[in-house]
């Protein structure tokens, strides 16, 4: 076998290696297919408050009314049947606050996942979704103390019901596509933060996604209210095990930041290679305010997901750093969207992908101008490695300028991983396996130095076993 | 023209009239017919296609097919430089060629019946395509023998007033041959120009393609050109978009044999309200081809640029190396320019970048002139000047003797029109 080939076996196995895969035991599970019944269950059920009930249902229209998008893999998309999956299922009465609360089996899951290791480090708070419910939720008490809400977004609902409605699909309406149409109409589960003004929260608040059930969708809905010159930094991780049927993910994540605040918001996918992933993220920035998305997307049949920041107030300025990986049967459809609608707005957006196999990853992105928005300055780097000769990459930027004063530049790099490099480093002493290892670490080096300390480590063992296992 | 409408309606009759005007045999009716079944079984393009995002396909769809001009041959009259020979293209007209053709080198008129037709172009490619397939109303043929060298361009001069003219090129270029050819397009005030060009290139022959858009303000057009290298070809297309008030224009090259190359350099002039579309493509089909697409736009008044480029190498492709930049200055407020830059590649061994700008003139330049003793006007006129430089410096002679002038009124323009 060539190195290439070996190579092209990356990400398989999941089974064997990650091993999840415990026995349904759920409370209760919503009939396949999707209606204004199951809605109706939906929203009775969480004894939702009439607004949201409403929202539901007219966000159901609008899904059956839209078609599904006719650009990008469209033959995977029209592969999803929309009727066999669970739009709800909920495992367990009630969130937890404390970890010896949480039921065993749904623990051992998560002590796979590594979530009790960060429990024990300096993580603030911990939400651990289970399905399509929230069943593990602490926060520390000083972010309490700081007014720091950081809860499931059903708590939420409850508890703030003024804030949550104040917000709730300002950045992504209901209509915007047809997934954030579908996961307005069925969400269930995601996370709540506001911080309020001037306050710092210095640690990441985390949570962890899974996905434990057949033909399950994860419809999780997530909103981050950053007040002035306040600051946080979420992470949102994800690992599936393998399942035999497709599963559907199709998330809502809106951001706030007023003027002057900070939100960076890092995620790592690693949905198990049958998912779905059809994800709306944006955010809006408000004067001064930073925005930045670290965004890696390992896993998943089949993602499309383009975080996207409109810059609203002067000043504003928008990040996303991203990695992609992409190996046989997948295809990761990737990118990013900066609106500057304000003068002296800056972007910048780094985009690595990594195709190899048969994989496919496409980076699909927008910057747009719109006039008035004079001193606007925005970059755009897409670098791409294609390892397997029949891996793919594609890149389709899209740039719209409608205002003189301004520096727009894009630039994109398609190449493979180089024999000669390979070799220079084997002259050098290193065996082939590490060399191809040390090539792949340095292109997404840039990408991996902005994670929190326990995400690099653990994403650097994740390529390592992927490479080890490729070139054995 | 009011946009939302469906394609023009074209009818049998009409095409039939087309073909014995153009005294066209059998063969050629029924092939017109067969494009004629293709165009009526499409729709326009959908707009969530990147091709047509920024013009609505509508708009340049011509109300309809009106009586053909009476019977008035013309002849080429004046081009600049010294043309090897010199072709005018009128609605509903056999061309009018001039000049003395070197042995191996025939100028006639293109017969709707010619089986190369469609081979760069196929009537599939969308309706402007097959209606020019089925109506085109004038053509030109240009044969040149494998191994013959053509000194001096043969200048193809498309000229029409008001109305739809759809003028039809296919070049022919043999083995190991060479030729320069010029496309120009002028005149169409108040119409519509439905242009299709075909270029075909053998083996190891090299061509220059010059298409020059210069159209009468007021004009709107879809342009298509086509390029098919075979091995070892290499075909050099440097184009100018000046004039009309809505006119897209579709170029690009298949690199179908092994080791062929492509180059294309162009630029657009804009301004007041005028509107541009254009669309590049090098599509690399066989391993080790070389591409390379430079596009430069400077925008002023109210002008509009919308740009997408595709590189796309397929997976036997292998060994291939591309790239493609699009530059664009906007030199006034109201300007506007889109791009997108796209890639798509399906096989490992490539080196591929690209890559895209949008600004007004460099400060830093400016300045610099500044400091020289040049006032502000005069230094953004320089700067331009340079920005075009790439292509004028490869285009022939009378090309450039053509150019200058209409390139300079627009540049002295350029301070007043801000």
């Amino acid at each position: 076998m060539s190195g290439n080939d070996r190579i092209a076996d990356l990400n398989r196995d999941y089974a064997e290696r990650y091993g999840f895969h415990d026995a349904e035991d759920y409370l209760l599970k919503a009939p396949r297919g999707i209606s204004h019944e199951v809605v109706e269950m939906i929203s009775r059920t969480k004894g939702e408050p009439e607004w949201m009930r409403e929202t539901r249902h007219r966000a159901l229209d609008l899904f059956l009314a839209k078609p599904l998008p006719d650009w990008g893999n469209t033959e995977l998309l029209a592969s999803i049947d929309f009727d066999a999956i669970h739009y709800y299922i909920k495992p367990s009465e009630g969130s937890e606050r404390s970890w010896d609360d949480v039921p065993e089996n749904i623990k051992q899951t998560f002590e796979r996942l590594g979530v009790p290791e960060a429990e024990r480090k300096f993580l603030a708070g911990v939400t651990a979704q289970y399905e399509s419910e929230v069943v593990y939720h602490s926060i520390r008490e000083d972010l309490e103390k700081l007014g720091v809400i950081f809860t499931d977004m059903d708590t939420a609902l409850r508890e703030h019901p003024e804030l949550v409605r104040k917000h709730f699909g300002t950045v992504v309406p209901p209509g915007d596509n047809t997934f954030s149409a579908l996961n307005t109409a069925v969400w269930s589960g995601g996370s709540f933060i506001y911080v309020p003004p001037g306050t710092k929260v210095d640690v990441p608040l985390q949570a962890y996604f899974r996905i434990n059930a057949r033909n399950m969708g994860q419809f999780e809905r997530t909103l981050i209210v950053v007040d002035e010159d306040a600051s946080v930094h979420y992470i949102e991780g994800c690992t599936a095990p393998v399942y035999s049927e497709d599963s559907l993910h199709a998330a809502v994540v809106e951001l706030i930041a007023m003027p002057g605040a900070r939100i960076r918001y890092t995620t790592i996918q690693n949905w198990s290679t049958n998912v779905f992933n059809l994800v709306t993220k944006r955010a809006k920035a408000y004067e001064r305010a930073v925005v930045e998305w670290v965004d890696g997307n390992i896993g998943s049949r089949l993602t499309m997901k383009y975080p996207a920041i409109i810059l609203a107030g002067e000043g504003a300025h928008g990040e996303m750093l991203s990695v992609a990986f992409a190996g046989t049967g997948q295809h990761q459809d990737a990118g990013a969207k900066m609106i500057h609608l304000a003068p002296d707005t800056t972007s910048r957006i780094v985009s690595k992908s990594i195709s190899k196999g048969e994989g496919r990853s496409s980076y699909r992105g927008l910057v747009k101008i719109v006039p008035g928005a004079s001193g606007c300055r925005t970059n755009v780097e897409c670098d791409a490695l294609l390892i397997g000769e029949k891996a793919r990459s594609d890149t389709y930027p899209t740039m719209e300028i409608a205002e003189n004063d301004v520096r727009v530049e894009h630039e994109a790099r398609v190449s493979r991983l180089a024999d000669e490099q390979i070799f220079y480093l084997q002259s050098r002493g290193l065996d082939e396996d590490t060399a191809r290892l040390m090539i792949v670490n340095g292109f997404i080096e840039p990408f991996v130095k902005e994670l929190p300390m326990e995400y690099a480590v653990e994403l650097n063992r994740l390529i390592e076993l992927e490479m080890e296992g490729s070139v054995g | 023209m009011a946009p939302g409408r469906g394609p023009m309606p074209l009818d049998e009759e009409t095409v039939r009239r087309i073909a014995t005007r153009l005294e066209e045999g059998e063969a050629g009716v029924a092939a017109r017919l067969r494009a004629l079944e293709v165009y009526r079984e499409q729709p326009l393009p959908r707009r969530s296609l990147h091709l047509w995002r920024y013009t609505d396909p509508a708009a340049l769809m011509p109300d309809g097919l009106g009586p053909l001009p009476a019977e008035a041959g013309g002849a080429p009259g004046p081009v600049p430089g010294r043309p090897a020979a010199a072709v005018l293209l009128r609605p509903g007209e056999h061309p009018g060629i001039e000049g003395t053709l070197p042995a191996g080198v025939t100028v006639e008129p293109l017969d709707g019946g010619d089986p190369r037709l469609g081979r760069a172009v196929p009537e599939v490619r969308g309706p402007f395509e097959a209606m020019n397939r089925a109506a085109f109303d004038a053509g030109v043929l240009v044969r040149v023998a494998p191994g013959t060298a053509v000194e001096g361009p043969v200048w193809i001069r498309a000229a029409s007033g008001g109305g739809a003219f759809l003028p039809r090129i296919l070049v022919d270029v043999g083995e190991g041959a060479t030729v320069t050819v010029v496309e120009e397009h002028v005149g169409g005030a108040g119409g519509f120009r439905i242009a299709v060009t075909e270029i075909l290139a053998g083996p190891g022959a090299r061509v220059e393609h010059v298409p020059i858009q210069r159209l009468d303000d007021g004009a709107r057009g879809h342009l298509t050109v086509r390029t098919v290298a075979d091995a070892g070809a290499s075909v050099a297309t440097s184009f100018v978009s000046l004039g009309g008030t809505l006119v897209k224009m579709d170029l690009g090259a298949r690199l179908a044999g092994e080791g062929a190359s492509s180059e294309l350099l162009g630029f657009l002039l804009g301004g007041d309200g005028q509107r541009f579309d254009h669309h590049t493509v090098h599509r690399h089909e066989a391993p080790r081809g070389r591409s390379d697409i430079g596009f430069r736009t400077v925008l002023t008044g109210r002008s509009r640029s919308a740009y997408t480029g595709l590189i796309r190498i397929e997976q036997e492709a292998r060994g291939v190396e591309a790239y493609q930049e699009n530059r664009n200055l906007l030199l006034s407020k109201e300007a506007r320019a889109d791009t997108i830059p796209e890639l798509e590649i399906l096989n490992e061994d490539v080196q591929c970048t690209h890559g895209a700008t949008v600004s007004p003139v460099d400060p830093d330049q400016a300045f610099y002139l500044e400091s020289r003793g040049l006032d502000p006007v005069e230094a953004e006129r320089l700067i331009v000047g340079g920005f075009l430089e790439p292509t004028l410096a490869r285009v022939p002679g009378g090309v450039r003797e053509l150019l200058e002038p209409v390139i300079a009124a627009r540049l002295e323009a350029l301070g007043a029109g801000r």
